[in-house]
C-alpha cells in the first residue's frame, strides 16, 4: 500500500466520523430544544387531565345570608392567595399550560354559606349540591351589592380580574352571592393520547394484513413479468405522494366507506383508513425487503417436503420474515405519530376527551397543530407534547425490538437443539 | 478500531445523557453557556479520538475544520450583538418586511385597510401563523410585521405600533379611532338544514347569547375580541325567549368551523354558555377562515367536516352569500396592530408609511417619512 492509499483511506474515514457525528449533534440539538422547552410543563396531570374543562355553575337562591359571620384565614393558606372574610373562601392567580389567566380556589371554609350551592343547569345533576371547591377555577361571581343590584366580577367579567381585586369587590361592596361559574382543570392531554393509541391500533389492522399478503403475492406468487414490475413500481411511486392529497382523497373518497358504517363526519376510523393508503407502500416494500432476506433454500426443501405453496408460505416464509414485517410496523408507527396534514382533513382539529373509532379526535400530532395555529402560539406546551411522543415512540420501539429479539432468540435456541440433537445422532452412529 | 467504535458510542451517549440533564435543569445556564459546555464537551471528545488515532495530518485537518467553524460562529455571534447594540434613538438599516400567508384573514384585512393589494414587495417573508409572525419579528431588530391584538407582545419580545398617532386599544376600536381592524364574522347553517330541530333551536339561542347578552360579550371581550359590553341586555331577560336552554341538552353538540383567529373568543362563549344552556356538547373544528362559509352553507356543508356556525376573520365576501343563513352578522372586532421589535425607536406609522414599506417603495429605517 502507497501513501496516496493510505491518505485517501484515511479522508473517507474522517468523513464517516464527520458525517457521524453532525448527525448525532442535530440530534443533541433536538433533544436539548424540546427538553429545554418543554420539561417544566410537562407533569402527570397535564397527562391524565382532560382537555376540556367541565363548566359549572351553581346557585344560592336558597340561602338565608344573614346567618352568617366573618371567617378567619387558616394558617395553611399558601402566601400568593386572597382571602375573603366574608365568605371564608381563598383564591390564587395562575397561568395554566395553554398560557391562560386561572384564579383556583384553594381553601373553602365548611362553615362558609359557599358550601351550599346547587346546581343550576338543567340536566340530570340540576339541583345537586356543589359548593365553591377547593380545587375549582373560578371563573365569574355574581352578587348583590350593596345598592341591591345584580354585579358580577371574575375573569370573565369586567371587574374582579384579579385574586385580589375579587376578594376586595367581594368584601366590601357584597351582600350576597347569587351563583358562580367555575371549571374544573382543563387543557390535558389525556383525550389526545388515547386518541393517537387508537389510531395507531386500527391504522395497523387495517394497513398490516393487506400490506402484508400484497407483498407475498408480489415476491412469492406474481408472475414476474411486466404487469408484476409495473404494479409494483406503482406502489413505490404512491410513497411519494405528499400525505395533503391523500388528506383530501381521504375526506371525498373513504368518506363514503366511513358513512356505510354510519359515521356521519370525521372520525378516527377515517382517519386510520387514510393512514393505511398512506402506510401501505412502506409496509410492501419493507415486507419485500424480508421476504428477499428468506433464503430459498427454505423454500425449496419446504416444497420438496411435500407442502404444498400456502403451506409454506404461511410455515416457513412467514415466520422466517417476521423480523422484517416487525420492522415494517414499527416504522408504520413513527409515521402514523408524526403524520398530521392527512389528519386535519380526516379527523378533524378540535381535540376530544373521550374519543371512540367514530368520532372526531386530535392525535398529538395535530394536538400540537391546534396549539400553534391559534393566535398565542404555545412552544412550551408543543413541546412538552413532543416529549410524549417521543416517550411513546421510544415505549414502542423498545416493545418491538424486545418482541423481534424473543423471536430470533427462539429460533437459535431451536437450531442450538436441532444441531445437538444432529450431533448426537452422528455420535451414536 | 472495535474499541475505538465503542468509545465514540459511549462519548455520543454521553454527551446525549449531559445535554438532556442540562436541559432539564435549565433555568440556571442561559443557552448560550449550554452550546459553549456542549462545544467543550465536543472538542474532548475529539481529542480523544485524535490521540487514539495517532495521525498528525488528519489532527492538522481536523483543527484547521474546527478553527473555521469556530470563527464561523464567532462572527456570527459579534453580528448578533452589534444588532442588538444599534442606537436606540435613530434606527438605521434595512427593513426586513414579515407578512402572513395568502390564506390569512389578517393579512386580507391589513391589505385592505392599507391598500396595497397585490402590490407586496418581493422581498418579504412570510410566515405561516400569527404566533410564527411574533416570534420572528421579536428575534428581528430589523423587522416590521402585523399581529391580532390578542397576542402577548411582552411574551414575544415586541412593541405595538400606533397606527395615524392612535394608540391600540380596546377602547380606540370600539370607539372607532383606531382604524387597522377587522371584523370577526359568523354564519349559521340554513334555516330548516339542521341534523335536529333542538339543535336549530339551541344554535339561535348561542348566537342570541353571543351578540347581545352581557355574559357572552364579558366573555368574548376577556379572551381578546372587541365589544362594547356596555350595549347589552342580561340573559336572565333573554333567555325567555329560548326554552330550549332550560332541558338537558347533553346529548346536542354544537359543531363549528372557519377561523382559527376566532378559536380563543368562541371558545370562551362557549364555555360560558355550556352551564347555562344545559350542558350541550362543542365541537371547535377551525382550520382557516376560508373554511367558515363553505362548511356551513358551501360545498362541504354535507362532508364529513360540515358545521353548524363557521367564522371568518374578515367580511364574507360576495362570492359567499350569507342569504340563506339563519343568522350571519360581526360579534366582535379585532385589532390589527403593527409590530417591531421592543427596542425599535420607530414607534408611530401612517398609512402612507405602511403603504410604502409594504409596497417596497421604502427598504431602510432611516428613509421612513416622518
Amino acid at each position: 500500500m502507497n501513501r496516496i492509499r493510505i491518505i485517501k483511506d484515511r479522508i473517507a474515514e474522517g468523513l464517516t466520523w464527520l458525517s457521524s457525528g453532525i448527525s448525532a449533534l442535530v440530534l443533541i440539538a433536538i433533544f436539548v430544544f424540546i427538553f429545554k422547552r418543554g420539561w417544566s410543563t410537562l407533569n402527570w396531570d397535564l397527562l391524565k387531565n382532560n382537555y376540556n374543562s367541565e363548566n359549572l355553575m351553581a346557585g344560592y337562591d336558597h340561602i338565608d345570608w344573614d346567618e352568617h359571620g366573618a371567617f378567619a384565614a387558616p394558617d395553611t393558606l399558601p402566601e400568593n392567595a386572597f382571602f375573603s372574610e366574608k365568605y371564608g373562601v381563598a383564591f390564587v392567580d395562575s397561568v395554566s399550560a395553554a398560557k391562560e389567566s386561572q384564579m383556583e380556589v384553594v381553601f373553602l371554609d365548611p362553615e362558609s354559606p359557599l358550601q351550599d350551592g346547587k346546581i343550576t343547569t338543567a340536566g340530570p345533576r340540576q339541583g345537586d349540591k356543589l359548593g365553591l371547591e377547593e380545587g375549582l377555577y373560578l371563573k365569574k361571581i355574581s352578587y348583590i351589592n350593596l345598592e341591591g343590584d345584580k354585579k358580577s366580577a371574575g375573569l370573565t367579567a369586567t371587574q374582579g380580574k384579579t385574586s385580589e381585586e375579587l376578594v376586595s369587590v367581594l368584601d366590601n361592596d357584597s351582600q350576597e352571592v347569587v351563583d358562580f361559574y367555575a371549571q374544573t382543570e382543563g387543557g390535558g392531554l389525556k383525550g389526545s393520547i388515547i386518541t393517537t393509541l387508537l389510531l395507531i391500533g386500527l391504522t395497523l389492522i387495517i394497513a398490516l394484513p393487506i400490506g402484508v399478503f400484497a407483498a407475498i403475492y408480489l415476491h412469492e406468487l406474481a408472475p414476474k413479468n411486466k404487469l408484476t414490475a409495473w404494479i409494483r413500481s406503482s406502489i413505490e411511486l404512491l410513497s411519494g405522494v405528499p400525505s395533503v392529497i391523500f388528506g383530501l382523497m381521504g375526506m371525498t373518497m373513504l368518506f363514503q366507506v366511513t358513512r356505510l358504517m354510519g359515521i356521519t363526519g370525521q372520525s378516527t376510523m377515517l382517519g386510520a383508513l387514510t393512514l393505511a393508503v398512506i402506510l401501505l407502500p412502506v409496509i410492501i416494500r419493507q415486507t419485500e425487503e424480508a421476504l428477499i432476506n428468506v433464503p430459498d433454500g427454505y423454500r425449496m426443501a419446504s416444497l420438496s417436503m411435500g407442502a404444498t405453496q400456502f403451506q409454506t408460505i404461511y410455515k416457513i416464509i412467514i415466520p422466517n420474515a417476521m423480523p422484517g414485517i416487525l420492522s415494517a410496523t414499527l416504522l408504520s408507527i413513527s409515521r402514523i405519530i408524526g403524520e398530521s396534514a392527512a389528519l386535519i382533513f380526516t379527523m378533524g382539529t378540535a381535540i376530544m376527551d373521550n374519543p371512540a373509532w367514530n368520532t372526531r379526535g386530535t392525535s398529538l400530532a395535530v394536538h400540537i397543530w391546534t396549539v400553534m395555529s391559534g393566535e398565542q402560539p404555545n412552544f412550551e406546551l408543543a413541546s412538552a407534547i413532543s416529549i410524549v411522543i417521543l416517550i411513546i415512540v421510544l415505549i414502542l420501539n423498545v416493545s418491538v425490538k424486545y418482541l423481534t429479539y424473543r423471536m430470533t432468540r427462539d429460533k437459535d435456541d431451536q437450531k442450538k437443539k436441532n444441531t445437538k440433537v444432529k450431533v448426537k445422532a452422528t455420535t451414536e452412529t | 478500531m472495535k474499541n475505538l467504535k465503542k468509545i465514540l458510542v459511549l462519548v455520543l451517549a454521553l454527551v446525549m445523557m449531559i445535554s438532556v440533564v442540562t436541559a432539564c435543569g435549565g433555568d440556571k445556564k442561559d443557552e448560550k453557556e449550554e452550546k459553549e459546555t456542549k462545544e467543550e464537551v465536543k472538542k474532548e471528545e475529539k481529542t480523544e479520538k485524535e490521540t487514539e488515532k495517532e495521525t498528525e495530518k488528519e489532527t492538522e485537518k481536523e483543527t484547521e475544520k474546527k478553527t473555521e467553524k469556530e470563527t464561523e460562529k464567532e462572527t456570527e455571534v459579534e453580528v448578533e450583538e452589534t444588532e442588538a447594540e444599534a442606537p436606540a434613538g435613530e434606527m438605521t438599516g434595512q427593513i426586513n418586511v414579515y407578512t402572513r400567508d395568502a390564506a390569512s384573514g389578517t393579512r386580507e384585512g391589513f391589505e385592505s385597510v392599507v391598500g396595497f393589494k397585490d402590490q407586496l414587495t418581493d422581498n418579504a417573508n412570510e410566515v405561516s401563523s400569527n404566533g410564527d409572525m411574533a416570534t420572528k419579528v421579536g428575534e428581528d431588530a430589523q423587522g416590521i410585521g402585523y399581529v391580532s391584538l390578542t397576542t402577548d407582545f411582552e411574551a414575544n419580545n415586541l412593541q405595538p405600533a400606533d397606527y395615524e398617532g392612535v394608540e391600540p386599544s380596546v377602547e380606540t376600536v370600539i370607539d372607532g379611532s383606531y382604524l387597522l381592524s377587522r371584523p370577526f364574522c359568523y354564519t349559521t347553517r340554513a334555516e330548516g338544514d339542521y341534523e335536529s330541530d333542538e339543535l336549530e333551536q339551541l344554535v339561535k339561542a348561542f348566537i342570541v347569547f353571543l351578540t347581545e347578552s352581557t355574559e357572552g360579550k364579558e366573555a368574548v371581550l376577556s379572551a381578546g375580541g372587541i365589544v362594547d359590553v356596555e350595549d347589552s341586555t342580561p340573559w336572565d331577560e333573554l333567555k325567555a325567549d329560548h326554552p330550549i336552554v332550560d332541558q338537558d341538552n347533553s346529548g346536542l353538540t354544537i359543531t363549528t368551523g372557519g377561523s382559527t383567529s376566532v378559536e380563543k373568543s368562541l371558545n370562551a362563549a362557549l364555555e360560558a354558555f355550556q352551564p347555562l344552556a344545559g350542558n350541550f356538547d362543542k365541537v371547535v373544528n377551525q382550520t382557516g377562515s376560508g373554511d367558515g362559509w363553505k362548511r356551513t352553507l358551501g360545498d362541504d356543508k354535507d362532508g364529513p367536516n360540515a358545521s353548524d356556525i363557521g367564522f371568518a376573520s374578515r367580511n364574507f365576501k360576495d362570492e359567499e352569500p350569507t342569504e340563506d343563513a339563519m343568522s350571519a352578522d360581526k360579534y366582535c372586532d379585532d385589532a390589527i396592530v403593527v409590530v417591531i421589535e421592543k427596542n425599535n425607536p420607530v414607534t408611530n406609522f401612517t398609512q402612507e408609511n405602511l403603504f410604502d414599506i409594504f409596497t417596497g417603495a421604502v427598504t431602510n429605517w432611516e428613509d421612513i417619512a416622518k
